[in-house]
Parts: structure tokens; sequence; C-alpha cells
């Protein structure tokens, strides 16, 4: 898979296959293309060449015949983003809504899940995820970790096949970061499928099943995260390794 | 010369305004909700991918803006009947109406794109990745927000079009100020009639006031809450909150 803003190619053929109840981190420096690559997966970014498939399903484009790729239209794109969750640095919780109103958004408007049902599936995500006292407070009254928790919440609240997480502990002061990860390693080892674009050696050790080195808009290296860190191949793992460590 | 305090008493007091200033209010309603209709569409339009579209929009713009109002309430009410050989001949309300509704869709326009614009694109992306449309993302999470920034810059439009509904006395729309002319054309005094006609503005610029502070407490309950408000407070209104949530 390819992309490219203007004339600046960011991602020079990206290749990689997740499994199902696989949980991937993707390190490297910034500006490798980390968070690029995780926006082309549902489609936030179009992408230049190459396909992209969620549960076999192209997202974002359609083959036409003689191999030609062609943007779906916004209604069939945004059925397939339905099902791929996505974690924002920024939370970018809806500011006007409460936690649990954010959380049931989706359901009810997407999925026409009956409200009823929708406050309920709300109220279990939200105790899943430790805010359950907070389900009737709006975001700007909520500590950075909660807003992310209650993103993640309203993420699982579409039932995704896959979760994407884009950096979503940079944001945060150090003392909330644990909250979060917390909460992302109980996903991990509930078999949701990861990718999570991540700053935090400490979770890519031992919450991934592999992590993939991404620099220069290529995939440098990827491993097992004990091969990973103990014994990085490649030159350029080895001085990032270096410096993060 | 010298304030006749009795006859502009009497004539504060008098019926002869009341159908006027009735007149007045409903043509600024009527044309501030063709304005605020052309504001959205415009908006939509002028961020809009296709470039047509925007076109349109910058075209419209450009016209309405560039012109005096009262020029296009002329060409309204007069030109239009002549170009269509009196195929469209509006009466001077209606005439007024659109003249002055077509108006404020530019101004309106601009100020829907600002308040569209102000809200936060983490706010839409967050919307689409959970499998919203565009148009569902712009009804249930852009306009909402927008709208608080969005009411302020309406409030003073509102405003404007209630004194501008004056300039409709040139088609003879029987407005407040139209009503102060056919009297003091009759009578001679213009410091009077004038009195009373601007206490009638007064008195409807008053009543729109309260009402934009009164929609703004509403909408704006958010902010208003995190100004000064206690823990006790916040609580008991979350608690409100919860309530027409559950509805």
């Amino acid at each position: 898979m390819h992309k490219r803003f203007g004339s600046l190619e960011v991602l020079k053929g990206i290749t990689m296959d997740v499994a199902a109840g696989e949980v991937v981190c993707l390190l490297g420096p910034s500006g490798g293309g980390k968070t690029t690559l995780l926006r082309c997966i549902n489609h936030l970014e179009t992408i230049d060449a190459g396909t992209i498939r969620v549960d076999g399903e192209m997202v974002g484009y359609r083959l036409l015949p003689g191999g030609r790729l062609r943007e779906e239209s916004d209604r069939v794109v945004s059925a397939r983003r339905a099902r791929i969750g996505m974690v924002f640095q920024r939370f970018n919780l809806f500011a006007h809504l409460t936690a649990l109103e954010n959380v049931c958004e989706a359901p009810v408007h997407v999925r026409r899940v009956p409200r009823a049902a929708a406050r309920e599936l709300g109220m279990a995500l939200l105790a899943r995820v430790g805010l359950a006292d907070k389900a009737h407070v709006h975001p700007h009254h909520l500590s950075g970790g909660q807003q992310q928790r209650v993103a993640i919440a309203r993420a699982l609240a579409m039932d995704p096949k896959l979760m994407l997480f884009d950096e979503p502990t940079s944001a945060l002061d150090p003392e909330l970061v644990g909250e979060v990860l917390e909460t992302m390693r109980g996903l991990a080892e509930g078999g949701m499928t990861m990718i999570v674009v991540t700053h935090e050696m400490g979770f890519a050790r031992e919450a991934a099943d592999r992590v993939v080195m991404l620099d220069g808009g290529v995939i440098v290296e990827e491993a097992p995260p004990a091969e990973f860190f103990a014994a990085p191949r490649h030159e350029r793992t080895r001085s990032f390794l270096g410096k993060v460590l | 010369m010298t304030f006749d305090f009795p006859y502009f008493w009497h004539l504060l007091f008098s019926t002869a305004f009341l159908a006027p200033a009735w007149t007045t209010f409903w043509v600024t309603v009527a044309a501030m909700a063709i304005g605020l209709a052309l504001g959205l569409f415009g908006a939509l339009g002028a961020m809009s991918r296709h470039s047509s579209l925007r076109w349109i929009v910058a075209g419209y713009l450009w016209l309405v803006r560039g012109t005096p109002v009262l020029v296009q309430i002329v060409f309204w009410y007069d030109a239009v009947a002549e170009l269509t050989n009196n195929i469209i001949n509006l009466p001077a309300l209606i005439a007024g109406v659109v003249a002055l509704g077509i108006n404020e869709g530019a101004y309106m326009t601009e100020i829907v794109r600002a308040g569209l614009l102000s809200v936060d694109p983490g706010q839409r992306e967050a919307a689409r990745s959970l499998g919203m449309t565009n148009a569902l993302t712009m009804r249930r999470i852009v306009i909402p927000q927008a709208v608080r920034i969005i009411i302020p810059p309406t409030g003073n439009q509102f405003i404007g079009m209630l004194k501008t509904t004056s300039l409709l006395f040139t088609i003879a729309v029987p407005e407040i100020f139209a009503q102060g002319t056919n009297i003091y054309t009759v009578n001679f005094r213009y410091f009077e009639v004038l009195c009373v006609v601007s206490i009638w503005y007064l008195a409807l610029t008053t009543v729109l006031t309260l009402a934009q502070r009164r929609l703004e407490r509403r909408v704006g309950l958010e902010r208003a809450r995190l100004g000064g408000a206690g823990q006790g407070l916040l609580s008991r209104l979350f608690g409100a909150g919860a309530a027409r949530e559950a509805r």
C-alpha cells in the first residue's frame, strides 16, 4: 500500500497482515508514517496504490474490472468504518454530549439500536472502563485519562472487529497513562484485534503479539516483542530503541 | 419650535402603530427565516467538495453583498415585474420579505460557515470513524456545536433586520416607519412622530434581545455551568441532564 501527500510519499509500499485477535504495536520515530498508516486503514486518508482489507472486505475502494480502484460512496465507506473502532490521541469526545451520550450516539443513529438497549449497552461499557459513575458528565469535566477511557467505550459500542489506537496516551499527563493502558491491556486479553501506534515501550513489550518498526515510510523490522526488544536485527531499530529506552 | 408633549403622548398610546409594528415584526421573522435557511445551505455549499457549488455560493455572496439592500428591494418589487412582463408581479409585502431574506442569506452564510469551521475537526473525524455518514455527522455532531457560536451574531442580524425593514417604506409596505411618514407628511410634526417610531423600534429590539439571552442560556447551558457554579449545583444540573437524556 502506498500513500502520498502531494509530492511527498509517506508510505512507500507497506505490506502487512494482522490476524484476528492479534495485537500489533507500531513503533518508530515521528514522521515515519505510523499514524498515516493507521488512518488509511479506516479510510480517514485516501491511499494512492494497493488495497486494504478488513475482515476480507476492502475499505474505501471497490475493485473495477481491469484491476482499477474506485473510491466507494460515503454510505458504503461509513458502513465499513462502523466496524473499525478508532481511538485518537486527542480523545475527540463529542463536546456537547455526556459520556453516556457519547457512547450511545453511534449505536442509536448508525446501527439503529433502540434507545433503551443502547443505554444499557452504554452503561455496561462505561462500567467496563471503570467510569459508570461518570455517565452523565460532559467531557470537559473529565480528566484526560477518563476521557480516553470513554473514547474507548464509545468505539467498543459499535462492536468493532478491529480497534485502531493512534498514540492514545501521548496527550495524557504521566500519572494518567496507566489507567488507559490498563483498559487497553484488558481489551487485548479479551481477544480484540488491535493495531496500536504508541511510544509506550512497556505496553508494546507486555501486551503486543508483534511489534512493527516503521521508519521512512517502510517497515524496517517486525518481530514478537521479546525478540524485538532483546535482539533487534536492524541498525535503525537499534538506534531508535537506544533513544527511547 | 417646541416639542408637543401632549401630542407625542397621545400618539405613543394610540393604536396607529399596532398593525405596523406587527407587520414589522413578522416581516423580520419571515426574512430571517429565509436568511437562516439560505445561510445554512450557503455555508454547506461554500464548504462543499464540489467546486460548482462553491462557485454558486461565491457568486451569490458577491452579488448580494456588493449591492445596496435598497436597490435589491426595489429590484424585487418593480424590476422583476418589468423583466417578466408582469408574469411575476410580487405584492409589496412578499417582494420585501424575499428581498430582505435573500440579502440576509448572504450574511448568514458567512456566520454559519464561521460556526461550522469553529468546530474542532477532530469531532468530525471521530464521528466518521464511528461509521456516521457525512450528513449524519453534520446533523448530529457539527451543527449542534456550531449553534452556540452562531447565535450571538445571528442575534445581531435579527436586530439589524428589524431596523432594515424600515426601508420597505419605499415600496409602500405598511410597517412602522412607513406609518410614521404617513403621519408627519400630513401634520409636519417630524420630531414627535420620529420619537414614537423610535420607541416602537426600541421596544421590539428589546424583546429580541431578551429572547436571544434566553436562547443563549438554554443552548449555552454547559458554558454557564462552568462559570462559578458549585459542585452541588453542578451535579444537580447534570442530574437534570440525565433525565432529559432518558426520555
